[in-house]
């Protein structure tokens, strides 16, 4: 989960957010370089005794100040789609699990191997016990297998809403009327937190989600299935 | 870049308030190895030319392309270090779990090798 004043991504827990880490590097390198050329431009201009209020012709800099955007233009694209797509792949998933958004909670259905349905709340800041996070805590975590492929099904019995979780590059609108799907795989075993993402009421940000990811074979021996 | 860094551990260091040269991989690298490279141009030209205005504009244009040079070529072997990485924990795994099987990589890499 995210630590106090953090601005920077949360470490990756499936492939995709660790390319996703490795695309925002660069471009935040080439960013950097950009506003570095920037900056050194703005203190040339600053700082010029020089005057000439007759330029009218520069082909030269304009031919290069409009091929090179272009040319990082490019070089941010490339690895950007090429994510794109792989976010795109769906690759033969394991478990399908439901998410279905509500005024302010989340239902999960666990239907492959039984009928598991249950409501995850968020943990009023009364009933937390003493090392449970406030706002982020529920009742009902959803119990996953690790390094297994997975499909979450979401969408929502009302209004707007978006299932994501930030370490595992996950954000997917829950649409009422509509089925958004997202797959993933995490590679890690934890508790990993993620939050409402769109605007749904006075609640929106008490609606947290919580996944709980344990080793298939402890997965498999069904602690979700003995609630 | 996730947890708050611990006792011990480098601090968060951010050029230009936003790019984080001590836990992005290859950055302080490439920014160090973009700053002597900036020296070295903006002084040798300086030292040919003997025209600082100009040396300056060489010495910034120096440190972008030797930065951006570096960070690829430095991201690139990154790539696949992970990638050889991800292969040997693979195999490891392998290993420990179909050690003595007929399922054994090694099994079958000294079968093929004595054929």
């Amino acid at each position: 989960m995210a630590h106090a004043a953090q601005v920077g991504l949360q470490d990756a827990t499936s492939p995709i957010m660790e390319e996703l880490i490795t695309f925002h590097d660069h471009a935040l390198m080439v960013i950097f370089l950009i506003c570095f050329l920037v900056l050194y431009a703005l203190f040339l201009t600053l700082t010029t005794k020089l005057t000439n209020t007759n330029i009218s012709d520069a082909q030269e800099m304009e031919t290069v100040w409009t091929i090179l955007p272009a040319i990082i233009l490019v070089l941010i694209a490339l690895p950007s789609l090429r994510i794109l797509y792989m976010t795109d792949e769906v690759n033969d998933p394991s478990l399908t699990i439901k998410s279905i958004g509500h005024q302010w909670y989340w239902t999960y259905e666990y239907t492959d191997y039984g009928g598991l349905i249950f409501n995850s709340y968020m943990l009023p800041p009364l009933f937390l016990e003493p090392g449970d996070l406030r706002l982020l805590d529920v009742d009902n975590r959803v119990v996953l297998p690790i390094e297994t492929p997975i499909r979450m099904m979401i969408t929502s019995q009302d209004v707007l809403h978006s299932w994501a979780v930030p370490t595992l590059g996950l954000k997917t609108d829950a649409i009422p009327g509509r089925l958004n799907q997202t797959t993933f795989t995490a590679t890690r075993p934890g508790v990993y937190y993620g939050q409402c993402s769109e605007i749904c009421g006075a609640n929106h940000s008490f609606m947290p989600i919580v996944l709980e990811l344990i080793p298939l074979k402890i997965f498999e021996m069904g602690p979700v299935f003995t609630l | 870049m996730a947890a708050p860094p611990e006792p011990g551990e480098p601090e968060e260091r951010k050029l230009l308030g936003f790019l984080d040269v001590e836990n992005t991989p290859c950055a302080r690298h490439s920014i160090l190895y973009g700053s002597l490279g900036s020296v070295v141009a903006g002084f040798g030209h300086f030292l040919f030319t003997s025209r600082i205005r100009r040396s300056c504009d060489v010495g910034v244009g120096g440190f972008i392309l030797v930065t951006l040079g570096c960070w690829f070529h430095c991201r690139y072997n990154y790539a696949k270090q992970r990638i050889q990485e991800r292969i040997a924990r693979e195999e490891i795994k392998k290993k420990i779990l179909y050690e003595g099987t007929h399922l054994d990589p090694e099994r079958k890499h000294n079968g093929s090798s004595s054929n």
